[in-house]
């Protein structure tokens, strides 16, 4: 629904008028999103009843109305949780953009750099995130500062990778043209390479984003507090501790919450970014 | 022998300047294949050339050497005077390919703009060119456009556009309508030649396989066989200028194309 919206206002209608335009599309997504919503309710509903006939204790399977509870009762904490979290996602994410698409840029210009130092960029993507984070807490402290860090270096990599893939797979005749044309290698770059890799670097942000989130969440886990008030990891760890079972499972799917927001919100980005060009991003009517 | 523009011009062609030098020009790739094989071959200032010839036969590769992608194995080639890539750098000359190669995230007059962008070249008067040479292919309305909004046909323009923004002496077409259905091909050949003979001294060289747009458009042929890649011949159009539809129909028409595509064949 969301996404359905989000494309509505961002490209302008251009066939049919709008009544019959709304009622089909009313039909569309009904019939895109009616079944999920059912299995969605059915699978809650499930759960709820199962419970109740063998009561089970809470702190081994919450009900989905105990985790509601908790999540309400709690809400104060958990939006301090859920804040801290997507604040140091986003500086991840934009620290994972400008040093992931600048080192992609400066790879490209020169294919001596490139071949020397990508092996290794690739080496320190296999390295596990938990084993690296332990040295960058020492490095950089408990808090804030280290849980961006892992967030950014977790998201680092997608963004480096595609953002190269897409500056190395300008077409050909178009290089041909720019080259015909005397272009100097930083107007190549500005006015060919980097639009033709958007699309690229636009997909390795929506891989970015989510791990982004992620890696907040385990840098909270290992750095502890961030931000004077812990994150939703601290928050998980905490409730995990108390076994204050349903707050955990309430910590858990805002986490997921948040992961998908943040794909949505760069989903709407490269629609509005895309649009108007590139096959991807286009209404299937169109073109 | 030479260029016919319009009937009064005589005069210029008797003191043309030559445009593009090719003396025993050869090319042999890395993996020993000879693309072009000792090619002697002189272009004047206001001529409309076309390399004709099947697939293979080196035409699209000596295209490659003027435009100074490709560089000569053997031979000397001089293109307005200098070597290949001290004319591109110059400026004087201009290119079109089979594929439009528009930005697909400008619109029109963005992309018609870009070779004065890319020297530099003063946002207004950029502008004022760009919508000078878009009125002239007929895509006034059509500046603000991106490209995929476009037919074909108009894609095509949009490309011939751009390469006449700078005003180029030499412009060099590599195969540029054979994409296009046979209607808009002809419409768009129409256009071509009367733009060329709006500026007496721009030279066209034109890439085809197509004998019939060869002959419609050229004032010479230069008639290519592969293996290895040479001119076989090259045909003069004795046919003047303006020329319009109903030459396709005329007996002179029909004889040079026969003679062009004998010389194809033998």
């Amino acid at each position: 629904m969301h996404e359905e919206l989000l494309t509505e206002s961002n490209v302008p209608l251009r066939t049919s008028p709008a009544g019959s335009a709304t009622a089909s599309r009313l039909r569309k997504m009904n019939r895109q999103f009616g079944p999920p919503a059912a299995a969605f309710v059915l699978f809650i509903g499930g759960w709820e009843v199962v419970c109740r006939l063998l009561g089970t204790k809470p702190y081994l399977l919450p009900k989905p109305s105990d985790i509601v509870l908790a999540a309400t009762e709690n809400a104060a904490n958990l939006w301090v949780s859920v804040y801290t979290t997507i604040v140091e996602a986003v500086l991840g994410i934009i620290l994972s953009i400008i040093l992931g698409v600048g080192f992609a840029i400066l790879l490209a210009s020169s294919k001596f750099i490139e071949r020397s130092v990508y092996p290794y960029a690739i080496i320190m993507q296999t390295i596990p995130i938990v084993a690296i984070a332990p040295i960058i807490v020492i490095w950089f402290g408990a808090g804030m500062n280290a849980i961006v860090i892992i967030a950014f270096l977790i998201g680092f990599f997608p963004m480096l990778s595609n953002t190269l893939i897409g500056l190395d797979s300008t077409e050909h005749n178009m290089k041909n043209l720019f080259y015909l044309y005397n272009a100097s290698p930083m107007q190549t770059m500005f006015r060919l390479r980097i639009p033709a890799a958007l699309p690229y670097i636009v997909a390795g942000l929506k891989i970015s984003c989510t791990l982004a989130v992620i890696g907040a969440i385990v840098g909270e886990y290992i750095a502890g507090i961030g931000g004077g008030k812990g994150g939703l990891g601290y928050a998980i760890t905490v409730a995990a501790s108390r076994l204050q079972t349903p707050y955990l499972f309430a910590c858990g799917l805002s986490a997921s919450l948040l992961g998908i927001a943040f794909f949505l919100l760069v989903n709407a980005f490269s629609k509005w970014m895309l649009s108007s060009w590139h096959e991807s991003e286009m209404k299937s009517s169109e073109g | 022998m030479l260029t016919l523009k319009g009937d009064d011009a005589m005069t210029a062609v008797t003191e043309a300047k030559e445009w593009v030098r090719m003396e025993r020009l050869s090319k042999v790739y890395p993996n020993g294949t000879t693309a072009v094989k000792e090619v002697d071959l002189s272009i004047r200032e206001g001529e409309f050339l076309c390399f004709v010839g099947p697939s293979g036969c080196g035409k699209s590769t000596i295209f490659k050497m003027i435009t100074g992608l490709s560089n000569p194995t053997g031979g000397k080639l001089t293109v307005m005077g200098t070597t290949a890539n001290e004319a591109r750098k110059r400026s004087d000359t201009a290119f079109v390919f089979q594929d439009h190669t528009l930005l697909p995230w400008s619109s029109v007059i963005d992309n018609v703009m870009l070779p004065l962008a890319l020297r530099g070249v003063s946002r207004k008067e950029r502008q004022q060119e760009a919508e000078r040479v878009l009125a002239m292919v007929g895509l006034q309305d059509h500046m603000r456009s991106m490209p995929r909004e476009l037919s074909g046909g108009m894609k095509m323009r949009a490309s011939i556009a751009r390469a006449l923004v700078a005003k180029p002496k030499l412009l060099l077409m590599d195969e540029p309508f054979g994409a296009l259905d046979e209607i808009t091909r002809q419409t768009l050949q129409l256009e071509l030649l009367s733009l060329w003979r709006q500026d007496p001294e721009m030279t066209i060289l034109f890439v085809t396989h197509n004998v019939f747009e060869a002959v419609f458009l050229s004032t010479r042929i230069a008639v290519m066989t592969p293996r290895p890649g040479k001119i076989d011949d090259v045909i003069d159009v004795p046919v003047p200028f303006p020329r319009d539809e109903t030459f396709r129909s005329t007996p002179e028409f029909g004889r040079i194309v026969h003679s062009v595509s004998m010389t194809l064949k033998h």
